[in-house]
């Protein structure tokens, strides 16, 4: 069993490269869904990711965290390279330690409570003691003002209260990178918000680099440090919230970030 | 109708069928406790990515599904001792054959209940780095036996009565008792309605209960579980109770 002392150490000091992709390309059922992706993210970044349904956004984002392999490209994480040849490689099953994932649906698993929800990743995987695990996992839910609830049943919450105990959840395995896919895209618009500024305050004190798939523009214009803006498969912009909101040279940027807000 | 009841037989026959009751339960309650672990493995190769897995699996669930459990029974008990030349007893080859059959039931329900549990679930657990034992074993299990339990309730009463077919290979269950007492008294009306009514007095609160743990499975998830927990959800296994 894997324990915290054996957890492979990370090495990229903040505004390092932490993420590394080239080429990425992937097909579902003779469809190009993601095609010649490079990406680069720096540790301790809010990226904030936006196009169209079936852009590819989701799909990158899911292959950064294993769960989707490409068809062709590269993967490198902190500094090491991850995924090749389309397969993860050796490093990939100690460095996908320091990556979580909150998803757009609420995966909270039904049958525990909030406290066993946190706690079962660290005491099987990490090999902590009950009362670590539980430690923690206060820590956790003081991070994203949700203590009170640390034995509530995850179907007597509200949504942005599962949320917001989901993103404790991913916190509880120290992610050097938390991904984020819609998260707030089934929450009402100031609950999104309240759970943005989750994201926002984990960033600003842990230093966890954030990649997120979201409409919320406020948001990015806030807090990310770049948006990327996806558009047939590939990477149309990358750049910053504030050069994309001052009319870039790409029109379909322009025409989807005046869809999105008001 | 000339016939001339006399249920002064049931009354002698009562004691000798409740032994007969009694080693029906033995073997319903063993063979529901072999096939509700061996259904596991079944229902995992089932859905394996392996393709040899997968037909044995499939395979092995539409032979038990497809041919009647009495040629099961007697394949057992006659076929398989002239195979191995093992010598296998009535009780043990009973067993053997139930279990098998229920095995191959259960496991399609297990498989329904894993694949029902929603995939987001196993990512998440996927994403936090547990193994896929532990994804089976904490996430999916857990659940799929929740959402199957009323199935796997009826499937139980199922083969409580379908034991009744191993009376044909000389095992003394409550069928067997009763056929031989019916054979010695000739007062077969009599006979087989008390073996029916203790048939039914065991299944039918078996039968009720599943009844009230579905209508209750379906106010809960109505519910959204406001109200107070449910009798279910308070035995699911490894589920700590809150404290106040």
């Amino acid at each position: 069993m894997k324990t915290l002392e054996s957890t492979a150490p990370f090495h990229t000091e903040i505004g390092g490269v932490l993420v590394s992709a080239r080429g990425l390309q992937k097909s579902f059922h003779g469809r190009t869904i993601m095609r010649n992706v490079d990406f680069d993210m720096h540790a301790g970044d809010i990226t904030v990711i936006i196009g169209k349904s079936g852009s590819g956004k989701s799909t990158m984002l899911r292959a950064l965290a294993g769960l989707t392999e490409p068809d062709e490209g590269t993967i490198d994480f902190d500094g090491v390279r991850v995924f090749e040849d389309q397969q993860r490689t050796e490093a990939w099953a100690d460095k996908s330690f320091h990556v979580g994932m909150v998803f757009q649906t609420y995966t909270l698993w039904p049958h525990m409570n909030v406290l066993d929800n946190l706690t079962l990743a660290p005491r099987k995987r990490l090999g902590m003691s009950g009362s670590e695990a539980r430690d923690r996992a206060e820590s956790a839910l003081a991070e994203v003002g949700m203590k009170q609830h640390i034995l509530s049943r995850c179907t007597q919450l509200s949504g942005g209260e599962r949320q917001r105990v989901a993103i404790a959840r991913a916190l509880m395995m120290k992610p050097r990178l938390l991904l984020c896919d819609e998260i707030t895209s089934a929450l009402d618009p100031p609950v999104a918000a309240e759970v943005l500024e989750v994201l926002r305050r984990l960033k600003a004190e842990e230093g966890i680099a954030i990649a997120l798939v979201t409409h919320d523009m406020a948001f990015a214009s806030k807090a990310a440090d770049r948006l990327v803006f996806f558009q047939d498969g590939e990477i149309a912009v990358n750049t910053t919230p504030e050069l994309a909101f001052t009319r870039s040279d790409n029109e379909e940027l322009n025409k989807f970030i005046d869809a999105v807000r008001f | 109708m000339n016939y001339e009841f006399d249920w002064t037989i049931v009354a002698d026959a009562f004691p000798l069928m409740l032994e007969g009751l009694v080693v029906t339960l033995e073997l319903t309650v063993v063979t529901i406790a072999i096939s509700m672990v061996l259904a596991v493995p079944v229902a995992v190769a089932r859905m394996s990515e392996i393709e040899l897995v997968r037909w044995g699996a499939q395979a092995y669930i539409e032979v038990f599904r497809c041919t009647p459990m009495l040629v099961q029974l007697f394949w057992i008990f006659y076929a398989l001792p002239a195979l191995t030349g093992l010598t296998i007893s009535g009780f043990t080859s009973a067993i053997i054959a139930l279990s098998a059959n229920l095995t191959a039931f259960m496991a399609e329900a297990y498989r329904s209940g894993f694949q029902a549990v929603p995939v987001e679930q196993v990512e998440a657990g996927k994403m936090l780095r547990l193994t896929r034992l532990q994804q089976l074993r904490y996430i999916i299990v857990p659940q799929a036996i929740r959402q199957q339990t009323p199935v796997i309730l009826s499937l139980n009463i199922s083969i409580f009565k379908d034991s009744a077919l191993v009376s044909t290979i000389a095992v003394a269950d409550l069928m067997f008792v009763a056929n031989t007492i019916s054979s010695e008294t000739y007062r077969s009306l009599e006979v087989f309605t008390l073996a029916a009514v203790i048939y039914f007095a065991v299944a039918f609160p078996v039968s009720l209960a599943t009844s009230n743990l579905e209508r209750r499975m379906q106010q809960n998830s109505a519910r959204g579980a406001t109200g107070s927990q449910s009798f279910l959800s308070r035995m699911i296994p490894g589920r700590r109770v809150a404290t106040a």
